[in-house]
């Protein structure tokens, strides 16, 4: 076994870098502030941003550092399959929700956040709902990303811990603050060059410099057989199959997707979320390699932690220049997605709680929802540095995060295509599902006999229903049922009777079907159906200003009665 | 696996990562010159 020491920059060196990196951003920030900022730009941008920046941004935002991490590990744990098993499911994900992306956008052209758009499908309870798990899963994000920022500082400069969460904190507020979103897509071009490029040197520096193409045959002995199976059943139970269920729903659930999703122009949709699945999948598969590499360099992480694999290969094999562009790459990753994570914070308080819920759509003031915006922004900052300091178990706050989302896939997802969901069946749905998670994900009960058979059971409808959306926004209806049903079917002789043993993959599954059972069942018999062009007509721009710019009628403000939007238009 | 297609399998992802990065760039430099052709903002 090789046991390595991870090198140290000096203190001038990684102040330095830090100056130069969000220094850097700051300035090119500063490039497109305005004095008086607009507060549908600060949200969305304006609903009209260019591939190149979208696709950027994108990528930039999916990729953070605890997903290089998480990858490195799956490869050194699970062996040749596992980046695979971490990043390509991943990547797929963005791939699956840009269908139904593109029918959000169509109905709701002008909206700010997806709860913005639920508000005006069934009012306030599933609004705050979804804006709920928004903001609990954007604050954790954003104090994972600190955190990493401290432990990448502490461990390559004489710098603690403490330090680099306040440094990287105060370099992502610097330069988002004043003008939110616009800033946020802005620097994640310069930031997604750098994590890029970044990766195509440094991948293939550190494997010839490592001794490979030899070393597959000199450490092979260091694999066990299933490490060295690239069809792994192992990887796939443990790890890429409760991430293609979480991911689903990490993708439709979070707002920084969402943001995105309704800033790019909208006939760009399709081009920017292919061109993120590759640059995702690619980065984060090629970064997980280097777990791989680890496994057959025989190499021990540092204090068993398999978080220093990256930081500790980096060390060991990479030159000064080579090793202070790494450290970029982590903090390029790290402060992307810490940026979205704050303007997305920013955007739910503005558009979602001030703007739909305190002031009203119509007389929300915009430059009072600016300053809302901003508050937003130092208050998160400040909570995510004081939770980072504490360290909290990041995997088990994100995998309850992951099943509240988990249960709103098939309610929201319905909510934009069939018109006879109602906001008791959403609320009623999404309750119910949590409530069966919690006891099977953290094994409250004992899960023996019927109760094992139930929760099987329910898996495999979880199974059906996940396999059945991925199809549906490609497909439609029809071959969506026929791929549920038979995934259902395949999967049952081999699920019923071991699959609550996977705590992880069938806490995510009954979250899956008991949401979709109920929301189905509590709706079908409706006769009424909600009349979608409705939500066009209530969601909108909250400046004026931009509205006259445009030199269009705004969608909303000619059927607009000047009254708060009733949820729930039927026809 | 033999050594050569793990080599392959291992340095596929940078030379992928290297043609999105190629991609990007490109797009977000055309849509910078064709915004300050028209004297435009880029965001």
């Amino acid at each position: 076994m090789v046991e390595m020491d991870t090198a140290q920059f000096n203190v001038l060196v990684v102040v330095g870098l830090l100056v130069l990196f969000y220094g850097g951003t700051f300035l090119i920030s500063t490039r497109i502030g305005k004095k008086e900022e607009n507060a549908d730009g600060y949200m969305t941008a304006g609903n009209n941003l260019g591939f190149g920046i979208s696709a950027a941004s994108m990528t930039a935002t999916w990729i953070w550092a605890a997903s290089m991490y998480a990858s490195a590990t799956s490869g050194y744990t699970y062996g040749i399959s596992g980046p695979i098993h971490y990043g390509l499911w991943g990547a797929l994900m963005i791939l699956f929700i840009y269908p139904f992306g593109k029918r959000i956008r169509a109905i709701a052209p002008k909206a700010h956040t997806l709860a913005e758009v639920l508000y005006v499908r069934h009012g306030r309870s599933s609004q705050l709902m979804l804006a709920g798990s928004n903001i609990v899963g954007s604050l954790i994000s954003l104090m994972s990303n600190f955190i990493a920022g401290g432990v990448l500082i502490s461990l390559l400069s004489p710098f603690n811990f403490t330090q680099g969460v306040f440094a990287v904190a105060a370099g992502v507020l610097l330069y988002t603050l004043w003008s939110g979103f616009r800033a946020s897509v802005l620097t994640d071009f310069v930031q997604v060059v750098a994590m890029l490029g970044a990766v195509a040197i440094i991948v293939p520096f550190i494997f010839f410099a490592a001794g490979f193409p030899a070393a597959f045959e000199t450490g092979a002995g260091n694999l066990t057989a299933e490490q060295g199976d690239f069809f792994s059943s192992t990887a796939f139970m443990e790890q890429g199959a409760p991430y293609i269920a979480a991911v689903l729903a990490y993708a439709i659930g979070n707002q920084t997707i969402a943001q995105r999703l309704f800033a790019v122009k909208e006939s760009l949709i399709k081009p920017t979320f292919i061109t993120a699945t590759i640059g995702y999948g690619a980065m984060v598969i090629g970064v997980g390699m280097l777990g791989v590499l680890a496994l057959y360099l025989g190499f021990e992480p540092s204090g068993g932690d398999p978080n220093n694999i990256i930081p500790g290969m980096a060390s060991e094999y990479l030159p000064p220049v080579l090793l202070a562009l790494f450290f970029i790459m982590i903090v390029g990753a790290l402060s992307s997605t810490a940026d979205s994570d704050l303007a997305a914070l920013s955007s739910i308080m503005m558009a979602d709680v001030y703007g739909q819920n305190v002031a009203g759509k119509e007389k929300a003031d915009p430059k009072t929802m600016l300053l809302v915006g901003r508050i937003t922004m130092v208050v998160a900052t400040a909570v995510a540095v004081a939770f980072a300091s504490l360290q909290l178990n990041i995997l088990d706050l994100l995998v309850f995060v992951g099943a509240l989302w988990g249960a709103l896939v098939f309610p929201v997802l319905a909510s934009f295509y069939w018109g006879k969901v109602t906001g008791r069946a959403f609320t009623t749905s999404v309750l119910a599902a949590l409530a069966v998670f919690l006891p099977v994900r953290f094994g409250w009960l004992p899960l023996g006999g019927v109760l094992g058979f139930v929760v099987d059971l329910l898996s495999i409808v979880g199974v059906g229903v996940v396999i059945g959306l991925m199809v549906f926004g490609f497909f439609g209806p029809r071959p969506a049922k026929v791929a549920g049903i038979a995934a259902a079917v395949v999967t049952a002789p081999f699920a019923i009777g071991s699959l609550h043993e996977y705590a992880t993959l069938s806490g995510s599954l009954v979250a899956y079907s008991v949401s979709t059972i109920l929301c189905w069942a509590m709706s079908v018999r409706r006769r009424e159906e909600f009349d979608f062009a409705v939500i066009a007509q209530r969601t909108g721009d909250f400046d004026d200003d931009d509205a006259a710019a445009v030199g269009t009628a705004v969608p909303g403000r000619a059927a607009d009665t000047g009254n708060d939007p009733e949820p729930a238009g039927t026809k | 696996m033999s050594t050569v297609l793990l080599s392959a399998y291992v340095l596929m992802w940078p030379v992928l990562v290297a043609v999105v990065l190629f991609v990007i760039s490109r797009g977000f430099f055309r849509e910078w010159a064709e915004a300050r052709r028209n004297g435009r903002d880029l965001i």
